[in-house]
C-alpha cells in the first residue's frame, strides 16, 4: 500500500534539528515508504511567503515525489493571491497553506476570511494550521464559500475535540492529526463524534517532525486495512487528484 | 556516536542532506496500478512493533479520573493496555494525589501497586500544602518509595514559589528521585549545583538546545524521549551529552504508546545507547 504524506515541508526550522533541504524530505520519506509528500516551504511559513514560495518552485521541477502548498499570507492576501496562481500554473503546486501563528492572524477575522476567499476562488485543498478553539468557526466559514475543502492541520492541537466536532458538522472539512504531543484517542473520538474515515488523512509535519511519531499514531488507532488504505493515501489522492507511484503531475 | 552507526534492525540511517538512499519496502517510483490488487504486496513493516521497540522501563505512567479528558482509565485497564505494548515496566501513580488528596493518593498508590509486579509505585506531594510536605515525604520513605512526581502545571507552581522550593528541598535532602513536569527552562536552573536527580517529563523537541545546556554540567539532569519529536532530537542528546540523559516516558494512558516506542526503534543509534534509554538509566535510578 503507497502513503501520502499531506502535511509537511521543505526547508530549515529555528530549533536544534536536522532540517534543510528537500533531500532530507527524501531521505526520511524512503526510510519509512512514504511515496508521495505534500511540502510547503518553512521560509513561506515564519518568514517570507513569496520567496519562500519561489525557492519551492524551483524544488520541486526535479523531486516528482514532492508536490506544493503555495503558502498564503492573510496579511497580505492581493500579493498571496497572484503568486498563488503563479505556483498553481506550474502543475507542480496543488493546494494552499495558511498558517496562523506566524501571520498572527485565525479564524474569525477579516484578513483570514480573505485569505479563504482566494483559496476558494483557486479551487484547490486549503492545509490550514489549526491550533485552538478558533476550529468551531470553521465549518460556518467553510459553508460559506462553496468548493473550499479544508485540512485542519494538526486537527486543532490542543482543541482536538472541537475539531472533530467542527469536521462532524461540514463534509468539506478533514482532520490531519499531526502533532508532538500524541494525545490518545483522539482519531476513535473524531469518528465517535461522526467524521467518517473519508475525511482523515494522514500528515507528519515532516521535517520538523520525524514521520514516526504520526506513523505510530496510525499504529495505536487499530485501522482496519481498508481503512488504513483510506487514510495512508486513497483519501488524499482523491482530495488532490494524485497518481500514486507514478509521480505524474496531478489530474485536477 | 559515530555517524555510521546502524541500528540493530538495519533501517536507514538518520536522514542527511544529500542523501541518496533507495525506497523501502515497495518501490515510490513504480508504478502501484490497482491499489488493493497490488496493496498487499506491500508491507507496512512499522505497523507491527520489532526487538528495538522494547522498553524495560516507563517512568510516566498513570491511572485513574482526569476530568479534562474524554474517558477514565482505571489500573486494569492501563495494565492491560501496557500489556500489549513493547513497555515491561513502569513507575506508576494513582491521578488522586495530584488532582485531589496527596496523602490519600499516595496511600492508593502504594495499596494497588502491592499486586502489580510490573508496576512501582510513584509518590507525589502537592506543592501548594508545602507544610504538610515533609510528612508526606516521611511517609513515602518509610513505604520505600524513591520516585517523587511533581505536578506544578496542575498545581499551578512556578520555579520561584516558597511551596515549590520548600519541597524540593526536601525531596533532595531525601535523596528522592524528582519527575518534574513543566518547561525545564524555567525549571532546570533552580534545580542546578543541588546534586538533584531530575527527569524532566515535558522536554519539547524545540527546547532541546536548552536542555543539553543544563545536561552538560547535571549528571542528574535526564528528560524522557516523549517530546523528542525531532527527526534527530534523540541522537543529538546522545552525541552532546551521552544516553545517560534520556529515559523512556509516554504518559500511559493520557498519550499513544507507539510514537514512542517506534522513536527509538528508529533513531539511529547504537543498541547499547539504547537500552540505556530504554532501561538501563533507570535500573541505575532504582539501585
Amino acid at each position: 500500500m503507497p502513503i501520502i504524506d499531506v502535511h509537511a515541508h521543505v526547508g530549515r526550522w529555528q530549533f536544534h534539528l536536522t532540517a534543510g533541504d528537500a533531500d532530507t524530505n527524501i531521505a526520511q520519506m524512503d526510510r519509512y515508504g512514504i511515496d508521495l509528500q505534500i511540502v510547503s516551504a518553512s521560509e513561506a511559513v515564519v518568514y517570507d511567503a513569496l520567496a519562500g514560495n519561489a525557492a519551492l518552485r524551483e524544488t520541486l521541477e526535479s523531486r516528482p515525489r514532492l508536490y506544493g502548498y503555495a503558502v498564503v499570507n492573510p496579511n497580505r492576501v492581493d500579493e498571496s493571491a497572484a503568486d498563488l496562481r503563479r505556483c498553481l500554473d506550474t502543475g507542480r503546486f496543488v493546494g494552499a497553506k495558511i498558517h496562523t501563528h506566524y501571520p498572527g492572524r485565525m479564524p474569525g477575522c477579516r484578513e483570514m476570511a480573505e485569505a479563504f476567499d482566494v483559496v476558494a476562488e483557486a479551487g484547490v485543498p486549503l492545509l490550514l494550521h489549526t491550533w485552538g478553539r478558533e476550529v468551531t468557526l470553521l465549518p460556518e466559514l467553510v459553508e460559506a464559500r462553496p468548493g473550499l475543502r479544508v485540512i485542519m492541520g494538526h486537527a486543532g492541537g490542543d482543541a482536538w475535540r472541537e475539531a472533530a466536532h467542527a469536521a462532524a458538522a461540514c463534509d468539506r472539512l478533514y482532520l490531519e492529526h499531526c502533532r508532538t504531543a500524541t494525545d490518545a484517542g483522539r482519531v476513535a473520538y473524531a469518528r465517535e463524534a461522526g467524521v467518517p474515515v473519508e475525511r482523515i488523512l494522514f500528515g507528519t509535519d515532516a521535517t520538523l517532525i520525524d514521520p514516526c511519531v504520526s506513523l505510530g499514531v496510525i499504529r495505536d488507532a487499530r485501522f482496519t486495512e481498508d481503512e488504513l488504505e483510506r487514510v495512508l493515501w486513497r483519501n488524499a489522492a482523491e482530495l488532490f487528484g494524485l497518481k500514486v507511484g507514478t509521480a505524474l503531475p496531478p489530474v485536477v | 556516536m559515530s555517524e555510521s552507526t546502524r541500528p540493530a534492525n538495519g533501517s536507514a540511517q538518520r536522514p542527511t542532506s544529500g542523501s541518496t538512499q533507495q525506497p523501502v519496502s515497495g518501490s515510490a517510483q513504480q508504478p502501484t496500478g490497482g491499489p488493493t490488487s497490488e496493496s498487499a504486496q506491500r508491507t507496512y513493516e512499522w505497523l507491527r512493533p520489532s526487538p528495538e521497540e522494547h522498553i524495560g522501563w516507563d517512568v510516566d505512567v498513570l491511572y485513574g479520573p482526569w476530568p479534562r479528558h474524554p474517558h477514565d482509565t482505571g489500573l486494569d485497564e492501563v495494565r492491560a493496555h501496557l500489556r500489549r505494548s513493547p513497555v515491561a515496566n513502569a513507575l506508576a501513580l494513582s491521578t488522586r494525589g495530584p488532582l485531589f488528596d496527596d496523602e490519600a493518593g499516595n496511600a492508593e498508590t502504594i495499596r494497588d501497586l502491592d499486586d502489580c509486579p510490573e508496576l512501582l509505585p510513584v509518590g507525589t506531594v502537592d506543592v501548594r500544602d508545602a507544610l504538610t510536605a515533609e510528612d508526606r515525604l516521611d511517609e513515602l520513605a518509610a513505604a520505600g518509595v524513591r520516585f517523587l512526581r511533581l505536578f506544578t502545571l496542575e498545581q499551578a507552581a512556578e520555579p520561584g514559589f516558597p511551596g515549590y522550593r520548600r519541597v524540593v528541598k526536601l525531596a533532595i535532602d531525601r535523596g528522592m528521585v524528582l519527575l518534574h513536569d513543566g518547561d525545564p527552562r524555567r525549571f532546570g536552573p533552580p534545580l542546578t549545583d543541588r546534586g538533584a536527580d531530575v527527569v524532566f517529563l515535558d522536554l519539547h523537541a524545540y527546547l532541546l538546545a536548552d536542555f543539553l545546556l543544563m545536561a552538560r554540567d547535571e549528571p542528574g539532569f535526564r528528560a524522557t524521549t516523549r517530546m523528542l519529536s525531532g527527526p534527530d532530537s534523540i541522537e543529538r542528546a546522545v552525541d552532546a551529552v551521552g544516553p545517560r540523559h534520556l529515559v523512556f516516558g509516554s504518559r500511559t494512558p493520557f498519550m499513544d504508546i507507539s510514537p514512542q516506542t517506534m522513536k527509538l526503534r528508529y533513531a539511529d543509534i547504537s543498541p547499547d545507547d539504547r537500552a540505556a534509554i530504554a532501561t538501563k538509566n533507570v535500573e541505575e535510578l532504582l539501585a
